[in-house]
């Protein structure tokens, strides 16, 4: 029996090349009771295409300011965006606790200039940033998303060039974790690994340390199951385990 | 709950998937509670000679003998070879139970249709690769992968052929896939690959029918398990796609060699 669980990649919303499941933020607190998921770090997928993302943060923030208990909101940013510092501010007073960013939508690098200074504006308030490495797989993906993979590459110098940030990485595979410093503020979510046949759970966890990791599903996206039997599975230490399923993003979140 | 895996792949002939050694593959699958393993080494690009195809069975069935319980083989084959259909008949002899394609032909072509008819007179399942590229480099890497319209094509050929179109979860367009497989009610769909999209085994069930869909996981193990178990199934959908159906097809096979 591994501790509560805290899931680092919740998404609520719709997406405009396929229908999902019941995206509502009530849908999302009943898939996380009927698999004991006590938290969850959650951000709007309706917001990704948006060219002005602020409207989707608004909403998101009235869908979840009755469930703070249970959801931890984080907004998401375009700092291509003019206003993003407005926007940021916004943010803050509706209760968000750190960002969300999809530089592969919103063409820029999370080493440029600009990202940096958001970066550094959210760290400023104490909040996190998490990235996902992709949203659709690209064999999946429809033609008009063209949205690249952030590659491992950029993830490293990102976060060399910010190791005091607490940074989330999520949906990622491929990852080298030795190229990360090893004194940087970081997890990866488990959401693409696996603690079976490749193993790759087990090869991050040697070459970055035991508390890299965090439980993440990708919900309503993906099926939350694969992930929560790939924690189940993985043959290392109950104390691993329990910072996988909360500490280890707990402690970037200053969650208790 | 029995679990058969229709999909699945050991390491051998040069090809390696990410593992140090087979043993692997039966730990995961003890972990997850999955009783066998239907397993091929199929070359992913070019087009092989026959000594590489003729290594990569031998390959499989070493593993078969190291694991008589557990795995079960598919005999790989290029279509088009001459010794195709003598390669089939080792590769039965030595205890196979189908034939697995890849993506040289298109299961449509006309150089696949002696395979299928062996596989008609064998009573034996024919696995093949399969996606729908939704993108130009998808399909330029692969031109020759097959859709599920070159599946129905083909069905509608040989409607007494066991097809098997590979890993909805690995190749492209899903919702595309199991729309136009509607249109062929021979065809079986493997649930394997990587994709774990929501609503996806659903879909797949509500369109074709539990009767017709495989569970297998394509070294995508937790995924594999976790996709079936998580889908909003009855007891008896989600038994037919664990273990029954694919076990029909084996009984057909068993029946018929017999």
């Amino acid at each position: 029996m591994t501790a509560p669980l805290l899931d680092i990649n919740t998404w609520v919303g719709a997406w405009p090349f396929r229908q999902l499941r019941d995206g509502s933020v009530s849908g999302l607190l009943k898939r996380m009771d009927k698999h004991g998921i006590e938290r969850a770090v959650v951000g709007s997928l309706t917001g990704v295409l948006y060219r002005n993302v602020q409207p989707a943060n608004d909403e998101l923030a009235k869908q979840t300011r009755r469930h703070t208990d249970r959801l931890v909101p984080f907004a998401l940013m375009n700092p291509l965006d003019p206003s993003w510092d407005d926007d940021l501010k916004r943010c803050q007073d509706l209760g968000f606790k750190g960002l969300r960013l999809v530089p592969q939508y919103h063409e820029y690098k999370l080493t440029d200039p600009a990202a940096l200074d958001l970066i550094d504006e959210g760290a400023d308030l104490g909040w996190c940033v998490q990235v996902p490495q992709r949203i659709e797989d690209r064999r999946t993906r429809h033609p008009w998303d063209v949205a690249r993979d952030i590659a491992p590459a950029e993830f490293v110098e990102a976060i060399k060039s910010r190791p005091k940030v607490g940074w989330m990485l999520l949906n990622a595979l491929g990852l080298n974790g030795s190229r990360f410093p090893a004194k940087a503020r970081y997890v990866v979510d488990i959401s693409r690994m696996t603690s079976v046949l490749q193993r790759n759970m087990q090869s991050f966890l040697d070459d970055a340390g035991p508390d890299r990791l965090a439980f993440g599903t990708g919900m309503n996206w993906s099926m939350p199951e694969p992930t929560l039997l790939k924690l189940e599975l993985l043959d290392r230490p109950k104390k691993v385990k329990d910072g996988i399923a909360w500490r280890n993003a707990a402690k970037l979140l200053k969650l208790p | 709950m029995r679990r058969i895996d229709c999909h699945m792949h050991v390491r051998g002939a040069d090809v390696n998937w990410g593992w140090d050694h087979n043993d692997r593959i039966i730990e995961a699958a003890d972990a997850l509670g999955i009783d066998q393993l239907a397993v091929s080494i199929p070359v992913m690009r070019g087009m092989p000679e026959y000594a590489t195809i003729r290594r990569c069975n031998d390959d499989v069935i070493a593993a078969m003998k190291q694991y008589p319980d557990r795995l079960l083989g598919y005999c790989y084959i290029v279509p088009g070879h001459s010794e195709s259909q003598d390669e089939i008949s080792r590769c039965f002899d030595a205890g196979m139970i189908g034939i697995k394609l890849y993506n040289q032909y298109k299961i449509c072509d006309p150089v696949v249709y002696p395979v299928l008819e062996r596989a008609i007179e064998e009573a034996a399942p024919v696995l093949e690769h399969a996606g729908r590229p939704t993108t130009r480099d998808f399909h330029d890497q692969q031109p020759n992968i097959s859709d599920a319209s070159h599946f129905v094509e083909a069905a509608t050929r040989y409607p007494e052929c066991m097809l098997i179109e590979a890993h909805i979860g690995g190749g492209g367009d899903w919702e595309w896939s199991i729309k136009q497989l509607r249109k062929a009610p021979s065809v079986y769909l493997d649930t394997s690959g990587s994709i774990i999209d929501d609503g996806m085994v659903e879909m797949c069930v509500r369109e074709l029918g539990a009767d017709r869909i495989l569970f297998a996981t394509d070294m995508t193990m937790e995924g594999g398990v976790g996709k079936i178990l998580g889908a909003e199934l009855t007891q008896a959908q989600q038994e037919k796609i664990f273990w029954r159906n694919f076990q029909s097809m084996l009984d057909r096979r068993k029946g018929a060699s017999s």
